[in-house]
């Protein structure tokens, strides 16, 4: 297949990478530090307050599974989009958009489900250390679920109107986004629930 | 570079996804040592991590410059829990 307008090469000469791809790496690589600080802090604050096994089994296996299940599915559907745009089918980058779309709003519903359930119930921020970190972690995460829902709703709106082809590559990058956000729920979900 | 893009079976990759997900869930109900418990569990959230950064982030097919961004702060996430380690020896 030809280079098409959806590789548009925007190198960076002293790297021969995508400038976009370079530096969304490099976005993605402080991310990993800022949830890591996080991460890491509870890691070790939670082995020192074993008490906080307590408080954790408040948090619902089944919710977080099924909200689990919804993202690594959207990651699979942003990746088709992905591969769609790659092999010039429009009417496919639609759909698997619109998927990415819709399952990350899935998800975001069923997260402020959850937390007005246990909000309302008396586990708000500060009544002990596990639920700080709780809804420091889980807050921290859906905004950046909500980042990425934004960037593929307003990729699908361009795709929608045909004018994606020219910023195709554009998909790549938030894909790229889009697994990263996947990624750190990998984490959180036995961090936070089956721990 | 993006001329030649390799798209690994993708779907493949999502069923080994939600399999390992299925077994971190069941481990976590059965009665094993605790220990044991979120060691495996953990193992499989380190494979499914693996699974979506090498196939879904092609980081399989990337660049060195690549692996580094992805590899450095990994490195110093790690030395964020040995820095805090004498938080819990200490107790």
């Amino acid at each position: 297949m030809q280079q098409t307008q959806a590789h548009a090469p925007t190198a960076s000469s002293p790297t021969a990478l995508p400038t976009g791809k370079l530096g969304l790496w490099w976005f993605l690589s402080s991310e990993i530090i800022t949830f890591g600080g996080l991460i890491g802090s509870y890691t070790v604050l939670r082995l020192a307050h074993p008490e906080w096994a307590e408080a954790a089994q408040h948090l619902s296996v089944v919710i977080a599974t099924v909200n689990t299940v919804v993202l690594l599915t959207s990651s699979l559907t942003m990746v088709l989009a992905f591969r769609a745009v790659d092999r010039q089918e429009d009417p496919a980058v639609r759909t698997w958009l619109g998927g990415t779309v819709t399952l990350g709003l899935v998800f975001l519903l069923i997260k402020a489900l959850e937390w007005s359930g246990k909000l309302s119930a008396g586990m708000v921020p500060g009544v002990s250390g596990f639920w700080s970190f709780y809804y420091a972690m889980t807050g921290l995460h859906a905004l950046h679920v909500l980042a990425g829902v934004v960037v593929n709703a307003v990729l699908l709106l361009v795709a929608l109107r045909g004018r994606l082809r020219p910023v195709a590559q554009r998909v790549e990058m938030a894909g790229l986004y889009w697994h990263f956000v996947d990624l750190v729920w990998i984490f959180l979900f036995p961090l936070l629930y089956l721990s | 570079m993006t001329g030649e893009r390799r798209h690994p079976n993708y779907v493949a990759v999502w069923y080994w996804l939600l399999g390992l997900a299925l077994v971190s869930v069941s481990l976590s109900v059965l009665p094993l040592s605790h220990t044991f418990t979120v060691v495996l569990v953990f193992a499989a959230a380190t494979a499914k991590a693996w699974l979506v950064a090498l196939y879904y982030m092609h980081l399989r097919f990337e660049r060195w410059l690549i692996y580094a961004l992805a590899l450095v702060p990994l490195v110093l996430f790690g030395i964020l829990l040995l820095v805090l380690l004498p938080e819990i020896v200490s107790r």
